[in-house]
């Protein structure tokens, strides 16, 4: 029966190239929606890495500058005394500009043991920044006094670097970047990936180093781990200290609970314009071939009916066209997967190969359904037809 | 081999309704060649697809090779209208879509046979009625009366007790309905078919053993 169905397909081709391009293109879309999906869900699984809560973001824009590294020392120093004065005021931290939430990036490659490693994000911080955000430390420990020092520049990774360089090993001791030796990193501990863009998208790895005194030129922001129940009274006054003591700057306060609903509302987007744009292709899909099937019963009530008077059953006869849409489906998903499975062989976005296979799979497994719902009822009319009156309508 | 005993048949659809049969008895002998003849609309093709189980009488009841068939399922009917009964249309019905061979080996999909055996019977069919070379073409690249014998084919591929034909040559010249006849006689005589023929040719239905005449859903004679 099989073989027969598969004959009568192929040698209608030409009618059904239409129907099967359109389950091909959904496949593609659908592909592509699962796929994000599965991304995204991916990255939400993740720990976030950190305590964003009662985290607030101060912004100084064209902060003191003097040629004295002396001078701009006790300067940052005293500044950092007064904040920290404040009762409301856990801990906080001069970092460079890429903090948590925020659209900047500074990243660049990072080459261990011949491999080249794209996207490291360069994060500068402080001892202070581990309490400041409350950062996990999984293996080793943060920065201290002692890695000021040091023979070898003390650096720390985040879980994604470490992946991608020690793999399942210890990091911890060991050397980073294919310098010369005497410019070799040391690895002293490795945090938790913070999540840096949001639930949703992949933060990349990360490297921190730690900020010494010459860094204070550059480094433009402070983050601030305030007592829960801080209030807007207090961000007043913290607003008033920060104007007070740096004149011609301008200072900007944010909390990064709000920057992270920001973040993740422009993750989303994208999500919903291309989830409106599939449920669209789902109704259309549907009703097309809940319209061709349709159709073809009502053209081939005649076949209907000569099968059903040389010996198919009523249930024989829908499930022979069940089975048609499915063997079509069939086809289509396996020219849809020999495009999707490029995306992952070809790498051609930054993504592991498993969420295209999970996005696959979801897409071939939607696209299944969508075709067994739409022609369950086609056929099961087919099989409620008379065979008098299907034979008799010719 | 079929009895039919008081048959009545009424269609009823919103704003009329017609009796298309009254009160049918009929009795058909095995072997025998029975061909119905009546003006148009009188019910033939309701008589005949109420034989071949396509249809369900309003009132009567219908014994074929000695079977009752009221009760049967749809799964039952099926089988029966298989192994039982073969049929033969005025417009042929073969699938456009599939070449003559496969449109002949059709009826035994239903059943358990093997690729090889379905198309060795489909050949012997073809052989039969003379169309062994042109087992590869579409119906649509036939004539009306290779058509009508690819079809005949198919109804006895499955060596079938009884054959219905609702007027076989109808859409044919007399050339080629003498052939149709020629064969549907041979199989007759040969295989001891059982053959129900409608026909409006009183030509083609003095060569059969016997003729029924319907008028307005009533037996004349
Ligand atoms: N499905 C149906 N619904 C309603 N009425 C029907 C239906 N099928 C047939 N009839 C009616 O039943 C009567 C008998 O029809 P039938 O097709 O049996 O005639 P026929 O003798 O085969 O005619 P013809 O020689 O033209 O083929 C006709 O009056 C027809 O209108
Ligand atoms: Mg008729």
């Amino acid at each position: 029966m099989f073989k027969h169905l598969f004959k009568l397909i192929w040698n209608k081709k030409k009618q059904n190239f239409l129907l099967m391009t359109e389950m091909l293109v959904s496949f593609m879309v659908f592909f592509a929606v699962f796929t994000l999906m599965v991304y995204y869900y991916d990255n939400y699984k993740k720990p976030m890495g950190f305590k964003y809560q009662d985290v607030w973001v101060i912004n100084i824009n064209n902060a003191y500058q003097t040629k004295n590294t002396d001078s701009l020392d006790l300067y940052y120093e005293t500044l950092k005394k007064t904040i920290k004065a404040l009762p409301q005021v856990k801990e906080l931290s001069f970092v460079s500009g890429n903090t948590p939430f925020a659209q900047q990036i500074n990243n660049g490659g990072l080459t261990f043991k011949g491999k080249h490693i794209n996207g490291v994000n360069n994060f500068t911080a402080e001892d202070s920044y581990k309490d400041a955000l409350q950062v996990e430390v999984l293996e080793g420990r943060w920065f201290n006094k002692q890695d000021a020092v040091t023979k070898y520049r003390s650096v720390i990774i985040d879980a994604d670097l470490k992946e991608a360089t020690f793999g399942k090993g210890q990091a911890v001791g060991k050397f980073l970047g294919d310098y010369d030796d005497k410019n070799k990193m040391k690895v002293v501990g490795v945090i938790q990936t913070i999540k840096r863009n949001g639930d949703y998208v992949k933060p990349g790895p990360g490297i921190y180093y730690r900020a010494d005194t010459g860094s204070f030129r550059w480094l433009n922001k402070i983050l601030i781990r305030v007592a829960p129940g801080a209030d807007a009274a207090f961000e007043g006054k913290l607003y008033k200290t920060m104007a007070g003591y740096m004149k011609n700057s301008n200072i900007e306060i944010e909390h990064l609970s709000n920057k992270l609903k920001d973040t993740n509302y422009f993750a989303v987007i994208p999500m919903i314009i291309l989830s409106i744009v599939s449920c669209f292709l789902i109704i259309n899909v549907a009703l097309g071939l809940f319209g061709v099937l349709w159709y073809n019963i009502n053209k081939r009530k005649g076949e209907i009916g000569l099968r059903r008077a040389i010996g198919a059953t009523g249930n024989s006869v829908s499930s022979q066209l069940v089975m048609e849409s499915m063997i079509l489906a069939t086809l289509s998903l396996i020219i849809g997967s020999f495009f999707a499975i490029q995306f992952p062989l070809l790498s051609v976005f930054d993504l592991q190969a498993h969420i295209y296979i999970a996005g696959m799979l979801l897409s071939i497994l939607f696209v299944y359904l969508l075709v067994l719902v739409c022609s369950l009822y086609p056929g099961r009319q087919a099989a409620a037809i008379y065979p008098a009156v299907a034979l008799h309508e010719e | 081999m079929i009895r039919l005993q008081n048959i009545e048949k009424v269609y009823r659809t919103d704003t009329i309704e017609t009796l298309a049969l009254n009160s049918i008895s009929l009795d058909v002998a095995k072997g025998e060649f029975l061909s119905i003849m009546g003006p148009s609309g009188c019910g033939k093709s309701t008589l005949l697809n109420i034989m071949g189980l396509l249809d369900a009488p309003s009132r009567g009841s219908i014994k074929i090779a000695d079977k009752a068939t009221e009760n049967l399922n749809d799964k039952q009917l099926a089988q029966f209208r298989n192994k039982t009964l073969g049929f033969i249309f005025q417009s042929y019905h073969l699938i456009n879509d599939l070449q003559v061979l496969d449109n002949v080996e059709l009826p035994l999909l239903y059943r358990d046979t093997t690729a090889k055996e379905r198309k060795m019977l489909a050949t012997e069919a073809l052989e039969k009625v003379g169309l062994a070379n042109r087992v590869k073409h579409f119906p649509t690249q036939l004539s009306g009366g290779q058509r009508q014998r690819v079809a005949i084919a198919r109804a006895i591929v499955g060596r079938p007790d009884i054959i219905l034909a609702d007027e076989p040559t109808g859409n044919l010249d007399s050339a080629m309905g003498n052939e149709i006849m020629d064969i549907l006689i041979n199989l007759n005589r040969n295989e001891g078919t059982t053959i129900v023929m409608v026909t409006h040719d009183e030509n083609m239905a003095h060569k059969t053993h016997r003729l029924v005449r319907l008028f307005d859903g009533s037996q004349v004679q």
